[in-house]
């Protein structure tokens, strides 16, 4: 009788993501992007389960089950008041650092293909950098807000997150993971800009960031051949061009509608890292054009949707809410931009999947983290729930709008 | 969108905006990029895919089968399995490679270090044409990398027996030596294709429209009567190994239709299993070698002296006690005859009479009688490497030319011509088309070269040469007219010149006498043991492949037990030409 009462009240307590409550248009794209994703990772790695496991739909069982455990995660994240996190900003640092440093535990930490990137759970292995990529984000929005008016005026001011964030990036220079670098960099310049900071401030940073770089870049000369490898692959197709042509002829293959879903040749072990890293180029054989302009269409929709409601949080002077909002709709979009560019050949090859598509349980649960938090942002700015102050609740959910 | 309290919010709301600006330019770029890649070079790119995907596979048209005149197999197609495997992908998995390596036979670290050579390569055969059941054996195994492809591989079920007459293919089934070469384009399949995707590792996932069906060869019928191919190679084989002789050939012809029922040549090799084959046994000597026919033309000669009518059955030609001078020849006998009549001509085989004739009718004219009879041009079957022999234009023959040609030397034949020569007796004077194929529409009619009196009373004097005074008394066979021509050549020495001790014995004949049915020829190569007589060493032969030939072909005997032969219990003189 008393769990029934108690589980009632919980029920009473618990916040429903209901159109009312949230941006209807975030929910759908976002649903629809995993759904997909979902279903190309089952094409897509067919055969290198089959030739792996044996189990044709292994990596699609593992995939799911993770898409689960993420609904659940997104769904406890949720219920946590925006400024729950903005209040532990500090403790999210400590958090990230820690992780970013276990990786490199030996019996903890474990590495695969060459990069110490990963944690050992057991039945899984959990990616350090994106729940710190996470936590990094959070932090610098808190950080912002607080000194804000230090940041717009003082060089300094800008500096100092910097220098965590440094030593974050560091920490993942060692695993290495380039790719996650780039997108915290980039990430957090964008955060510093939009909260205020000077342009010549954040030109000096901008280029140290890239400087050092360049530097990384060019400090080996094998680094710096892959890298540049992709401005013509085919040049030596079956070696430093290899993976880039494969990706390139199954894009090209796929035409204005695609050769069909499940279609796909080049996945038969042609193309590597067909569910990773480039699942956009068996989405793009298997649906053609049509496919590829209606993913970067939902891309689109999802960074829409997503600086709308950073830009409601900040009329309604929910600032850390906005920044945070900013900070990951800016890291899904690059992050998936930057995947696709490198999928079709525009940038260097680059460890990146693509973000809700590409098979992998951390980035996935992050990612579902990233949805729950904005739109528990979106629905703090709306008063559809409480948020951290106590706010009149508005007459209409339209309301919000300056 | 001025608003009171922006100095202290800070940020401007175009920084948002601009942010945003960027990203939605960069999805504009990639979407350009799209269009490029997926539309515009996207010819390019499917045709580098098709590189790498798109494959054409064979499909092997059967060959057609070589059958006897009775659709007996002498050369046929068997499905069998080529196993091959992608030299990369099995040796990733190298605890496959020991159990590979075993049922293929092979020792494992020989097979690893193979694939370690050919690393790169992504074909390469484990093993050609094993039998399908040892072929699932290795699949079973689920080696990654390694494959069946379906081949067929010819079998020869005759074996030795009529090797060099069938030939063989290589092991791409394409005709290399004797009739698998020379009717290549009838027997060969054209090999259908399909075009397919493949994945990396070659498995096929996919099936593209263009197919063409492989077409089957045709099976095509010889002339050969099998039966009788085995006791020709059979008596051929033992006769050479009695007489130790150097090799030999037997030659089965129906005289009527042309047909060749047997031919064998030995030595001789399996074809099923060609490791230690050479060129004496891959040569079908029936048609490839030629020799000089010596005395075996004899009947030929005093056919054209009849069919000239300057000698008819009373004509006697004295044989100058044997010796008979022409310019610097001389022409010997092996005895004096005393003056010879045409069958006592053939009967003694005289060297003397024979010259005479062939001088009385001159040299064009017994020029042109030994080519209206296919000397100096091929019998036309069509075999590979079949040779036309030496006859040489009269002109450069002389008194002394003439001479010699009149009793069979410089000239030469094939045992293939010399045979259709004997045809045209056989046959009352036409002389048939040679053929190794059961087809009679493409066998045009034979051509009149002998009148059939004539034809018939040659054939009348040749039996008198398997009578005891004759020279080959043991070509006869029981209850059979037999008439033939014995005959013996000496061999032409490398240093020029005859060679004394290097001979071709050699006796043609056909049975029944007065309507040959049978056409049989015996040459054995330099025999060893002495005696070299063709009535010696190749009569025997004649008699026994004859006699087979009969039986199986179930000729009547006509003169029961009558024949002089019965009682000649031991024999009067030597058999000689």
């Amino acid at each position: 009788m008393f769990g029934l009462i108690k589980l009632r009240e919980w029920r009473e307590r618990l916040i429903l993501p209901t159109p009312d409550r949230v941006d209807p248009m975030l929910l759908t794209v976002a649903a629809l992007i995993l759904f997909w994703g979902l279903i190309m990772v089952a094409s897509a790695s067919v055969a290198v389960a089959e030739r792996h496991t044996g189990m044709p739909f292994h990596y699609f069982y593992r995939q799911l089950v993770f898409a689960l455990f993420g609904l659940g995660v997104a769904f406890v994240v949720f219920q946590v008041p925006i400024k729950t996190w903005e209040d532990s900003g500090f403790s999210l640092l400590v958090f990230a650092m820690l992780m970013l440093l276990i990786v490199f535990i030996p019996g903890i930490g474990r590495e695969v293909n060459g990069a110490q990137r990963w944690i050992d759970l057991g039945p899984v292995n959990l990616q350090a950098s994106e729940p710190a990529r996470f936590c990094l984000v959070m932090y610098l929005a808190s950080y912002v807000v607080r000194r804000r008016v230090e940041l717009s005026l003082d060089f300094k001011g800008m500096v100092k997150p910097m220098i965590p964030l440094s030593l974050a990036c560091a920490l993942m220079l060692l695993e290495p993971d380039y790719g996650a670098v780039v997108i915290l960099m980039a990430v957090s310049l964008m955060i510093l800009f939009l909260a205020g900071a000077r342009i010549l401030h954040l030109s000096v940073l901008f280029g140290v960031a890239c400087s050092g770089l360049v530097y990384l870049a060019l400090s080996s000369p094998y680094r710096l051949r892959r890298l540049v490898s992709f401005t013509n692959p085919w040049e030596d197709p079956y070696d430093s061009g290899f993976q880039l042509s494969q990706a390139l002829i199954a894009i090209g293959r796929g035409e204005w509608f695609g050769v069909g879903l499940g279609n796909s040749v080049q996945k038969l072990l042609y193309l590597p890292e067909t569910h990773t890293d480039f699942v956009y180029a068996v989405l793009a054989e298997e649906t053609g054009l049509f496919g590829s302009l209606l993913l970067i269409g939902l891309f689109v929709l999802l960074m829409w949707r997503g600086f709308d409601i950073a830009g409601r949080a900040l009329v309604r002077e929910q600032y850390f809410g906005a920044y945070v909002c900013y900070g990951f709709t800016a890291w899904i979009g690059l992050q998936a931009f930057v995947n696709l560019a490198v999928n079709m050949g525009l940038l260097p090859t680059k460890g990146l999947t693509l973000p809700l598509m590409s098979y992998g349980g951390s980035s996935l649960v992050v990612m579902f983290m990233v949805l729950a938090v904005m739109l528990r942002i979106d629905a703090e700015s709306r008063g559809a729930v409480a948020d951290s102050k106590p706010v009149e609740r508005p007459h209409l959910p339209q309301g919000a709008r300056a | 969108m001025a608003r009171g309290n922006q100095v202290i919010r800070g940020p401007e709301s175009w920084r948002p905006r601009l942010v945003l600006g960027c990203f939605m330019l960069f999805a504009v770029v990639l979407g350009i990029r799209a269009i490029d890649l997926q539309v515009l070079s996207q010819a390019f790119l499917a045709g580098e895919g098709a590189k790498r995907h798109v494959r054409t596979l064979d499909v092997p048209g059967g060959r057609g089968a070589i059958l006897d005149r009775r659709g007996e197999p002498l050369a046929l197609s068997a499905p069998v399995e080529s196993v091959w495997a992608v030299p990369g992908e099995l040796l990733k998995h190298s605890d496959q490679i020991t159990p590979l390596a075993q049922l293929l036979g092979q020792a494992s670290s020989s097979l690893k270090s193979e694939l370690q050579e050919r690393n790169g390569r992504s074909f390469m055969y484990l093993r050609r044409q094993l039998a399908p059941a040892d072929a699932r054996r290795v699949m079973a195994l689920d080696a990654p990398g390694v494959f069946l492809q379906r081949e067929y591989r010819r079998y020869y079920p005759a074996a030795e027996a009529a090797a060099q007459l069938v030939g063989f293919t290589d092991i791409d089934t394409q005709g290399q030596e004797g009739l698998e070469l020379a009717l290549e384009p009838l027997l060969h399949g054209e090999a259908g294709s399909r075009r397919v995707i493949k994945d990396r590792v070659g498995r096929v996932v996919e099936d593209l429209a263009e197919f063409q069906p492989p077409q089957a060869g045709q099976d095509v019928r010889l002339s050969i009567d099998l039966r009788l191919q085995y006791v020709a190679y059979r008596e051929l084989k033992r006769a050479v190994a009695e007489e130790q002789a150097k090799s030999g050939v037997v030659v089965v012809a129906d005289p009527r239709s042309g047909e060749v029922l047997a031919m064998a040549s030995y030595p001789s090799y399996n074809p099923n299993r060609r490791e230690a084959v050479n060129s004496e046994g891959l040569r079908n000597r029936a048609m490839v070698d030629t020799f000089e026919p010596g005395s075996t033309v004899k009947p030929l000669v005093v056919a054209l002296g009849l069919q000239s009518g300057l000698f008819n059955a009373n004509s006697v030609i004295a044989t100058d006690g044997g010796r008979f001078r022409v310019g610097r020849l001389l022409v010997r006998d092996f005895r004096d005859y005393g003056p010879v009549d045409m069958r006592k001509l053939l009967m003694k085989s005289s060297n003397v009479g024979a010259a005479k004739i062939g001088l009385t009718l001159g040299a064009e004219e017994l020029w042109k009688g030994y080519q209206s009879l296919g000397f100096g041009s091929m019998a036309g079957v069509g075999f590979p490497g079949e040779s036309e022999g030496v006859l040489h234009h009269f002109r450069h023959w002389g008194q002394i030319g003439t001479a010699t040609a009149s009793y069979g030397y410089s000239l030469s034949v094939s045992a293939l011509q010399l045979t259709r020569a004997y045809c045209a007796l056989a046959n009352d004077g036409v002389l048939p088309n040679m053929t190794l194929l059961r087809d009679y529409a493409n066998n045009k009619p034979g051509k009149r070269v002998l009148s059939a009196r004539v034809a018939r009373q040659v054939r009348e004097y040749m039996e008198s040469v398997v009578t005891p005074e004759g020279t080959a008394r043991r070509a006869a066979i029981e209850g059979y007219r037999v008439a033939g021509k014995t005959g013996t050549a000496r061999k032409v020495a490398k240093t020029g010149g005859y060679d004394h001790s290097a001979h071709q014995g050699l006796f043609i004949g056909m049975v029944p006498a007065d309507r040959p049915e049978l056409v049989v020829m015996v040459m054995i190569d330099e025999p060893g043991r002495g005696q070299y007589y063709g009535g010696a060493v190749a009569a025997p032969v004649f008699s026994r492949v004859m006699q087979g030939s009969l039986r199986t072909l179930q000729i009547p005997p006509q003169a029961p037990f009558d024949s002089p032969l019965t009682t000649a219990g031991q024999h009067g003189r030597e058999s000689r030409s």
